[in-house]
């Protein structure tokens, strides 16, 4: 597989990953619980990317659970942990504002204090947005439970929290598996219809669990090793896009501690259509992501930038990745200030 | 006062509409501006954040601005 030539959040599986997948498959195939040879060698693959998956993330192997879809994590977490009230940032995922939608609820508005809340309260607490690599003030005043979103991380070190989930698709592992946590099976209770103890509802694909083990483990290697030059990449295309073509909004302050993850950028361009600009990026080359209403089926404007009070027309949101070289940012960089001064 | 109508037409049509009238008209202060985009109040804003401008609401689809 060659080089990621693109800025948007979803990527191609690692290329280690897909390495071992298809003899994952011939490995892995057979249901874990049973006591034929077949089902042993599935379980001991599961128990191994758990382990891996766990010693990544650092938590606890027998605290993880795999998720057939992500996006249940948001449910099983704040559902499962909530006795009171329910808190969450205004720039949480919209499977948060769902489950706020049905339960006593209070949207806490951007860069506003959190609450101290009471034992039985569950803040949803998002690490870092995925739009804005901006990370959220730490909740450590917080008394009741947490509910860490790590879906925009790869990381585990988030402080204090009680259950958490993490995406898979993050770190170019296969899209659609979540990993959910949870530490205390004490204040934890299932909230889908159940049987048995079990966490995660159904069966997963074992050799897609242990693709997104090899996956985490080769991406954060290389992230870490990349980490510097990504943020120096930030900066950079920050500078440019405020010196070079002007009138544009970025997300974060880059020299505050706000940017907690460095590989995420988004940039508003004024007097722009983000539909065009997206559409004229691409057929330069360049494929984007953008949160601007016309960019959306919906037609709505991203509910992240509005809530941190950004321009939502002329957005586009980029992805940064180790791979990208700097001769790769020049062309893009180009491209840019190209096609904005063109659609303005 | 100068009136500026950009009614049915989405974003970023109404930011670039009013950023028209005030570059036509260098010499006038106050303009208003009327739109019923979702998004033109937010992008207002920040527009507003950005060049310095003063803006007000004045109704659900009307806002003034002062240069």
């Amino acid at each position: 597989m060659g080089l990621i030539t693109a800025f948007q959040s979803e990527s191609p599986l690692h290329p280690k990953a897909r390495e071992v997948l298809l003899d994952a498959f011939d490995q892995g195939w057979a249901e874990p619980r049973k006591i034929h040879q077949a089902s042993r060698r599935a379980a001991l693959l599961r128990d191994e990317a758990r382990q891996s998956l766990a010693t990544s993330l650092q938590v606890r192997g027998g605290d993880l659970h795999f998720l057939g879809e992500a996006s249940l994590g948001f449910h099983l977490g704040i559902s499962g942990l909530l006795n009171g009230t329910m808190y969450h940032s205004a720039t949480s995922r919209s499977e948060v504002f769902a489950i706020a939608h049905g339960v006593n609820a209070v949207e806490i508005p951007f860069n506003s204090p959190l609450p101290l809340g009471a034992p039985g309260d569950v803040l949803a607490w998002q690490a870092v947005n995925g739009e804005t690599g901006i990370r959220a003030a730490d909740p450590q005043g917080f008394t009741g439970r947490i509910f860490l979103d790590a879906t925009a991380t790869h990381s585990g070190n988030h402080g204090r929290w009680d259950a958490a989930l993490w995406d898979s698709g993050t770190w170019t592992g296969p899209r659609g598996l979540g990993i959910f946590v949870v530490k205390s099976r004490e204040v934890w209770k299932n909230p889908l219809p159940h049987l048995d103890q079990r966490v995660a509802p159904g069966d997963r694909s074992i050799p897609l669990v242990l693709a997104s083990a090899v996956a985490l483990e080769n991406f954060a290697q290389g992230y870490a090793a990349a980490r510097a030059r990504i943020r120096t990449m930030n900066e950079r295309i920050r500078h440019f896009v405020l010196n070079e073509i002007g009138d544009v909004d970025i997300a974060g302050d880059f020299e505050s501690m706000e940017i907690g993850e460095p590989a995420k950028l988004s940039l508003s361009f004024l007097y722009v259509d983000a539909e065009q600009l997206v559409s004229e990026l691409d057929r330069a080359g360049f494929a984007v992501d953008s949160g601007s209403a016309c960019s959306s089926l919906e037609m709505k404007p991203s509910h992240v930038l509005a809530a941190m009070g950004l321009l939502t027309h002329g957005n586009v949101r980029l992805t940064l990745r180790a791979e990208h070289t700097d001769s790769y940012i020049d062309s893009f960089l180009v491209a840019l200030k190209e096609c904005v001064l063109r659609l303005r | 006062m100068i009136k500026v109508d950009s009614r049915g037409k989405s974003c970023p049509q109404p930011i670039i509409d009013i950023a028209a009238a005030m570059n036509l008209h260098a010499d006038e202060v106050d303009f208003t501006l009327r739109s019923d985009d979702e998004a033109t109040w937010i992008d207002l804003q920040a527009w507003a954040r950005m060049t310095g401008h003063r803006i007000e609401i004045t109704g659900d689809d009307s806002f003034v601005i002062t240069r």
